[in-house]
């Protein structure tokens, strides 16, 4: 376990939204390429316990939202590929409107807090 | 579908497939480290480090495998109680004809199990065998010199124990105290240590208990009737119990759970062999049954082969000097077999048996019927199910969901089913062991347990598989597009349905066949002529103490017989030993002039015996009050004796019988039947009672004008005048005891008839499923042909006519079953054939009726439509 300088954890719920996005944008992509895409996206701010993200997309695939299937990697090593489905797509919507209206909600506690 | 089936039972390849991911992502990140630098160990510490905690990760994804499952099962239970609970009738005709089938198997296999099954609860069951005597005279039972030489094989066996019957035997629970009944068993004092049974309280017999004749007035309790009779009382050791007048001191209590080695007959109190009285030396006393725990390393056949030596040689040294040539015979016919006994011994295990497979093939054929019934309901349900099926498969759901969710329904019913079942079972169980005789003592459990609930749950989730599957693949292969275009119920035609109707009818066959030929059978026992008429005789055993004196017993036996003549609707009385279906036979030797010595049936009676029993000697007279000790001696003979030995006239004939020379024949008896229905009369020789007295306690007979049983409370009340001393079995009529006595033909009657009204039930609410549904999804076209036409007549024909041919495949499918299955019960069989032309005949117009019956209303439905409606609804 990674014992540097404290960063953000990864948000419960929000590692799907990611998870999506990222394979929405890269195509299908095996596990290791989607923690360093997901890293890379974040600049580094998350700390992704990369070991995290295996059951995440089992569940994400028994909710239909990913598939997967076993092919071969560039450096030709076995390796099992995550594609997102059309319902993952749909997930993707609802999942940044949630998040768009948290945001919101959160946004206007903190006006109040700051009129005060 | 199946690949996601498997993997609940694959879980090792998923477990593999895991890893290899994880491997493959470490590797990854190794070489992305290697290229930035790193050296290779380095670049391997950091790559798990940055996976953090490969265990963890892995037990995460496992358990969310699981949870999913978890998930989807309560989703499946959920979805599967909404459906059941929106078809109450479905749901309650299924759970019911499952709750019948799966009950009857439950009721029948426990009984099985007790009998054939369940190991006795000592050390090492598996050792044990008992030496069953067969041939010659009686079964089971053997003498003691024969134990003795037995028990000197210490090459065949690691010991030998000697055992008597169980029998009730008077008991005071102290000197004085007021007399009951106590099961009683002499055993040999090695019997506990043998069969490894310790004691719950104080000590159990060993070998020094038993040594002196006489010598050892001991006794042991069983742990149960310890617990009924003492209260399990820690005092009863030391105390003083009398058991048939002789006083004993009570040296132990058995352990819980034991009673004895005998399946049906429990013991309460067990003596040292020695203390029985009489000469327990004499080879033709015949009152041990040997148990043995053989050395396991000598096959059974090498023991079977020396027992049958030793056998020889002992028969030989005891009968071989034998004067009289058909006596020797008989005697040297009786062999020992070597049976297994870890399940215990029992006298009526091989009359039971061959009824019991019977009865478990006729429940087996009775739950497969249900189960047809059941999956022919779910195809019915399915197919009005098909719109929402089509909708559902259309909006994504896979078939596996699909056939997952209706076996999850199928498994629900069958776990209500075999609750239902249990308490069936339950039920069940009392009424069958109403119809075993009062004094079986078979210890089934009343509510199933162990084996029992095992056997039933396995039966039922088989069921669940057997019903469920078929339909829910069936329902489930449709082609959605086509089935939602239709828009109406019903796609092609309902093969499956209609095969399963035509299989219900063909188990029905089966089991309606053996329910009339168990029943013509039991008829045909109960019209036999046994020589006598017993409907308004009854029959009792009077017990005296065992200090009075003959004298005294006789004068209390005719006071108490003076007293009954005299009760109101009392015609006549007598005694006789032996009667009629009492138990009990007697042997003497006669020799005809001019014929050979011989060994007969002896039976000592009163006057008026015949009289009494409803029988009308055939030629003479009866034993009158002046054949006395004094007078000449007499005999009576019956005419299975008199065609065998006295060819002609036999009144007034003489023999020479049990020593005494010079007995006249007075009369001819009809040929009765002593021991079981089914058995012709043996010759016997009847002598007067006051000319051959015995030691044999006689039955009293009592002949009422009518209605007999009535009698009984005025018989118990004079009984109760005898005093309290005097002991008396239930005064009861020689029918009713006859009809214990074929309890076996009567349970097997009544179980088929059972099973085979299921059958004829079950197949009919298949036939009216086929045949509602038929008319359902053929409206239109019966709307087309009478706008067309076509009488009304002519489509009630027409649907009557299609289940008339479904059944008919049915009969002519299940006769052939029906009669390789009466030919395996033929030997259960008696006064009609496996092939009985009426039966078979009765059965085709039963299930014909039945049909009629089902499909009547059906037709009638759609031979009421008004076609104008139907045509435009369509």
């Amino acid at each position: 376990m990674s014992k540097g300088e404290p960063k953000p954890g990864i948000l419960q719920g929000t590692l799907d939204l990611v998870v999506l996005r990222a394979l929405a944008a890269m195509g299908p992509q095996h596990g290791f390429g989607l923690a360093k895409r997901i890293q890379q996206a974040s600049d580094g701010a998350l700390d992704l316990n990369q070991g995290t993200l295996y059951p995440a997309l089992l569940r994400m695939e028994q909710k239909g939202w990913i598939k997967s299937k076993w092919g071969v990697s560039e450096a030709n090593r076995r390796a099992r590929y995550y594609e997102i489905t059309r319902k993952g797509r749909g997930r993707i919507e609802a999942e940044a409107a949630d998040w768009a209206r948290t945001v919101a909600i959160m946004e206007r506690f903190a006006r109040l807090a700051g009129s005060e | 579908m199946w690949r996601r089936i498997g993997s609940l039972f694959r879980r090792g390849r998923l477990d593999r497939e895991l890893d290899d991911e994880i491997a493959n992502h470490l590797a990854m990140q190794e070489d992305e480290f290697r290229r930035a630098g790193m050296d290779p160990e380095s670049a391997r510490r950091a790559a798990l480090r940055e996976f953090g905690g490969v265990a963890r990760a892995c037990e995460q994804y496992r358990e969310r495998r699981g949870l999913l499952w978890i998930e989807t099962t309560a989703k499946d239970v959920r979805f599967a109680l909404r459906g059941l609970k929106r078809s109450p009738g479905f749901t309650a005709a299924a759970v019911l004809s499952l709750a019948l089938g799966i009950g009857a198997n439950t009721a029948i296999f426990s009984l099985f199990h007790a009998m054939m099954l369940r190991l006795l609860p000592v050390a090492r069951p598996q050792e044990l065998v008992s030496l069953y005597r067969t041939g010659g005279w009686g079964k089971g039972y053997t003498s003691y010199p024969l134990y003795l030489e037995v028990a000197r094989r210490s090459d065949l066996f690691q010991a030998v124990i000697a055992r008597s019957g169980v029998v009730k035997a008077r008991f005071s629970a102290s000197a004085g105290a007021h007399a009951e009944f106590a099961r009683r068993e002499f055993i040999s004092g090695n019997y506990f240590r043998v069969l490894g049974v310790s004691a719950a309280l104080g000590r159990v017999f060993t070998e020094d208990d038993d040594r002196v004749l006489h010598g050892h007035p001991l006794a042991v309790l069983s742990y149960d009737f310890w617990r009924s009779r003492f209260g399990s009382d820690h005092r009863v050791l030391g105390q003083t119990i009398v058991v048939d007048e002789q006083p004993l001191t009570v040296i132990g209590v058995a352990q819980a759970g034991f009673r004895g080695v005998e399946l049906e007959q429990h013991a309460d109190v067990w003596l040292p062999a020695m203390m029985r009285d009489g000469d327990i030396m004499q080879p033709g006393m015949n009152w041990v049954w040997i148990l043995a725990r053989r050395r396991p390393e000598v096959s059974s056949q090498r023991i079977q082969a020396a027992v049958n030596g030793l056998m020889q040689a002992w028969l030989e040294s005891a009968y071989g000097n034998n004067p009289i040539a058909a006596f020797r015979k008989t005697a040297m016919e009786q062999r020992l077999e070597v049976r297994d006994a870890g399940v215990g011994i029992s006298l009526w295990r091989d009359r039971f048996s061959q009824p019991l497979m019977v009865l478990m093939a006729a429940v087996g054929l009775a739950l497969l019927a249900a189960c047809t019934n059941v999956a022919n309901l779910l195809l019915a349900r399915g197919a009005r199910r098909e719109q929402e099926i089509a909708l559902r498969i259309s909006l994504g759901a896979t078939r596996y969901r699909l056939i997952r969710q209706a076996l999850t329904e199928s498994l629900l019913l069958a776990a209500a089913g075999c609750l239902g079942g249990v308490l069936f079972a339950i039920w069940g169980q009392r009424a069958i062991l109403d119809i075993l005789p009062a004094q079986a003592n078979l210890p089934l459990a009343v509510v199933p347990q162990g084996a029992v609930l095992a056997f039933t749950a396995a039966i039922s989730a088989a069921a669940a598989l057997l019903f469920g599957l078929a339909p829910a693949m069936h329902s489930t292969a449709l082609d959605p597009a086509a089935a939602l275009r239709s828009g109406r119920q019903g796609g092609g035609r309902p093969t499956l349905r209609r095969a399963m109707v035509v299989a219900q009818v063909a188990f029905s066959v089966v089991l309606v066949v053996m329910a009339g030929l168990f029943a013509r059978s039991l008829a045909a026992i109960g019209s036999v002529d046994l020589g006598f008429h017993g409907d308004n005789t009854i029959a009792l055993k009077l017990d005296f103490p065992r200090s009075w004196k003959p004298a005294e017993v006789r004068a209390a036996r005719e006071r108490f017989l003076a007293a009954a003549e005299t009760l109101p609707g009392a015609s006549s009385v007598s005694f006789g030993f032996p009667a009629p279906f009492q138990g009990g036979s007697a042997f003497a030797t006669v020799h005809i002039p001019g014929s050979e010595a011989t060994t007969v049936d002896v039976a000592r009676i009163a006057p008026r015996y015949f009289e009494t029993l409803g029988a009308a000697l055939k030629r003479g007279r009866e034993f009158e009050r002046a054949d006395t000790a004094n007078s000449g001696r007499v005999a009576i003979v019956n005419q299975a004796f008199a065609r065998r030995f006295l060819p002609g006239d036999p009144i007034g004939r003489t023999l020479s019988f049990d020593g005494v020379e010079q007995v006249s024949i007075v009369g001819v008896a009809p040929d009765m039947r002593y021991q079981d229905p089914r058995t012709p009369a043996k010759p016997i020789v009847y002598a007067p009672a006051e000319q051959m007295p015995d030691n044999w306690e006689p039955t009293v007979l009592l002949r009422a004008n009518a209605r007999a049983e009535e009698l009984a409370p005025a018989i118990r009340r004079e009984l109760a005048r005898l005093g309290s001393q005097v002991a008396s079995s239930e005064p009861r009529t020689i029918s009713r005891q006859i009809g214990e006595s074929i309890f076996e033909q009567r349970m097997l009657a009544a179980l088929a008839g059972f099973f085979g009204l299921l059958a004829l039930v079950l197949a009919g609410v298949g036939l009216w499923g086929v045949a509602a549904y038929g008319v359902a999804r053929r409206a239109r076209e019966i709307g087309v042909r009478m706008a067309l036409g076509a009488r009304r007549d002519a489509v009630l024909g027409m649907v009557l006519g299609d289940a008339l041919k479904l059944v008919l495949l049915g009969v002519v499918l299940g006769t052939p079953a029906a009669l390789a299955a009466a030919r395996a019960v033929s030997s259960l069989l008696y006064g009609v054939k496996p092939a009985d032309p009426a039966t078979f005949a009765l059965t085709a117009t039963v299930l014909l009726a039945a049909a009629l019956l089902a499909t009547v209303v059906p037709a009638r439905r759609a031979a009421g439509m008004d076609p104008v409606r139907v045509l435009r609804e369509e």
